[in-house]
């Protein structure tokens, strides 16, 4: 990347300042995420939950959907907490935030096609990471939430120059990050990556924004890269990706990013791919619903 | 207020009742995927349950649990397992059963193959239908080579070998007619384009389509026979090793790999699975379906 596109996109991420800015208990929800093994958060969750009436509401109407089972919808954030558990009611808010910080109208790419595709890589991610025993599954979920983020960035810093990209995408039937880099000389994961350093995200997660679709550049937290990496492909390759055929072959285990799991998470040769990729298509048409109702009717910001 | 972290568990729950359903259904279903490499996923359960309850009645079983004691107990376990069998495979026999298997061989596949072979003198294609039946999935196949041939296939000679056991399912599909629920998944297009109506409820397939398929008997555990198919692009197999042993699937399997040319591929059904049957195979993924792929030469992946 040459200089002078680093600087145009510095500067028009800058400028989504004057985009409706981010729910501001996102970035401290996402700091209690990231401490994961702490056990005494509920007050402090539905202190900051508090703020946010919309973000709230919303919460709660995802906990009573019909996805969780519950008898009847939780009347607050605290019940819904003893009933769902608060790691679930915490990523539940992360994913209802990020619905509330882009407003639907500006976008190039279907709203609902992106959210089908973040939440199926970020439950995707949850699963692999059970699978290899990972401490860290909610990192992991929130990196598979994220990793696309940089769509976002585009949507509304590069419309102009995104709509070619998409457009071409479609056309040719190739990965949409390709069709950037034809298009616009540059993709995704340099336009999140710079919002990801904006909002201040963890170092990893940045990490896997500004990597994913090239591991070997990823350097702080390799294994995290590739476990996004592979579930993206995954999810793009089970009726979870950008809405029009991808023509290629995937082949998961001869990816270097499988190597650089396998190393770390000796579990992963014991995992039976096929199996997993069957139980992803069970999750979809749940996905498909959750999506409806975190975002199908989520107000639109002026 | 203490609130100990929650085991991790699915953001998404299974959409549905499937509460409703008994979970010995789920040891059934863990079990028919262990002996045959079938999965039956959540929202299919029902219609296992369906299975299961159709063999129940037969048996004269009381409960689920005592269907259970039956498929697990010498020494009607292997029987009842291959009854079983039967009863939820029933009906997958169809034109036109899976498309994006269909998707894959002619967006993705055939493109590659193509390409592969451009510098033969020859340019020929040849696909084996293993367990043909009663010729459904070899007339898609040649239906779709049909419509590549003023494209893609222009100047290629196909071959389609189609072979089954059972010399009266030759006999019927080398008729090539075929009822309503035969075509459920046929296009108008399709139709119009290679069949003939015969009376108000029948169809059959056109002689130019029959005239790429040669319906021969042959038992694919016949080592010395299996020996005999030799320079195969592709081979699809679709619900037919289930019935076979874990040491007779991989005796299968193995002359599958060395029927199939360098690049070639092997398709199963939709939801069956190779297991961990063959290490040689790469397990590969396209948009909604997947593959074995024998490598190519020129890959260095073998």
């Amino acid at each position: 990347m040459t200089v002078s596109i680093a600087e145009t996109i510095r500067e028009r991420v800058q400028q989504i300042e004057t985009m409706p800015a981010i729910p501001a208990v996102f970035l401290p929800l996402m700091k209690l995420l990231s401490d994961s093994g702490e056990s005494v958060k509920l007050d402090e969750v539905v202190r900051l939950v508090s703020y946010d009436g919309t973000i709230a509401g919303q919460c709660l109407r995802v906990a009573g959907s019909p996805l969780f089972g519950l008898p009847k919808p939780p009347e607050s954030i605290k019940s819904a907490v003893l009933t769902l558990g608060l790691r679930r009611v915490e990523t539940i808010l992360l994913t209802c935030c990020l619905g509330q910080a882009f407003p639907a109208k500006k976008w190039v790419l279907d709203p609902v096609i992106f959210w089908r595709h973040s939440l199926g890589c970020a439950m995707v991610c949850r699963k692999f990471s059970e699978k290899l025993g990972t401490a860290d599954v909610e990192k992991a979920y929130m990196a598979g939430l994220l990793h696309d983020i940089g769509f976002m960035v585009n949507c509304l810093a590069f419309s102009k120059e995104f709509t070619g990209a998409v457009a071409r995408a479609g056309e040719l039937e190739i990965p949409l990050g390709e069709a950037e880099q034809a298009t616009m000389g540059f993709t995704h994961c340099e336009t999140g990556q710079a919002l990801a350093e904006k909002w201040k995200l963890a170092d990893d997660v940045i990490d896997v924004i500004a990597h994913h679709h090239a591991i070997e550049h990823s350097q702080k937290a390799q294994a995290l890269v590739a476990l996004v990496h592979l579930s993206d492909l995954l999810c793009r390759m089970r009726g979870l990706g950008y809405g029009y055929y991808e023509r290629h072959m995937v082949d998961l285990i001869a990816d270097p990013a499988w190597a650089i799991l396998l190393k770390e998470h000796r579990e992963l040769g014991g995992v039976d791919l096929v199996r997993f990729t069957f139980e992803l298509d069970e999750a979809v048409e749940g996905i498909h619903a959750l999506v409806a109702t975190v975002f199908g009717s989520a107000p639109v910001s002026a | 207020m203490t609130i100990i972290a929650q085991p991790a568990a699915p953001l998404v729950a299974p959409a549905k009742s499937v509460e409703a359903v008994d979970p010995v259904y789920r040891q059934i279903r863990d079990l028919v995927y262990k002996v045959s490499g079938i999965y039956k996923s959540e929202e299919k359960l029902y219609l296992l349950a369906d299975g299961c309850g159709r063999r129940m009645k037969q048996l004269g079983a009381r409960t689920a649990r005592d269907y259970w004691d039956q498929l697990t107990a010498q020494p009607s376990r292997d029987g009842e397992l291959r009854q079983l069998l039967n009863e939820i495979t029933i009906g997958e026999t169809c034109l036109f059963r899976s498309q994006p298997q269909l998707d894959a061989l002619r967006k993705v596949i055939l493109p590659e193959i193509v390409a592969e072979k451009t510098k033969q003198i020859t340019k020929r294609l040849r696909i084996w239908s293993a367990g043909c039946s009663t010729g459904e999935e070899s007339y898609t196949l040649a239906m779709n080579m049909l419509e590549e041939s003023e494209r893609l296939l222009k100047g290629w000679t196909v071959e389609i070998l189609a072979t089954d056991l059972n010399d009266r399912s030759i006999e019927t599909a080398k008729a090539g007619v075929y009822g309503d629920y035969a075509v459920r998944n046929t296009s108008d297009y399709f139709k119009r384009k290679y069949f003939s109506t015969v009376d108000e409820k029948k169809l059959q397939v056109r002689p130019e389509v029959k005239k790429l398929v040669t319906f021969s008997r042959l038992n694919l555990q016949d080592d010395s026979k299996m020996l005999f198919m030799k320079g195969l692009d592709l081979v699809f197999c679709c619900n037919v090793l289930i019935y076979f042993d874990g040491v007779s699937k991989s005796k299968v399997i193995n002359h599958f790999f060395s029927n199939l040319n360098f690049g070639g591929y092997f398709f199963l059904g939709t939801s069956e699975s190779l297991m961990k049957l063959n290490d040689q195979f790469h397990l590969v993924h396209f948009p909604g379906t997947i593959a074995y792929w024998k490598p190519s030469l020129k890959s260095g992946k073998l």
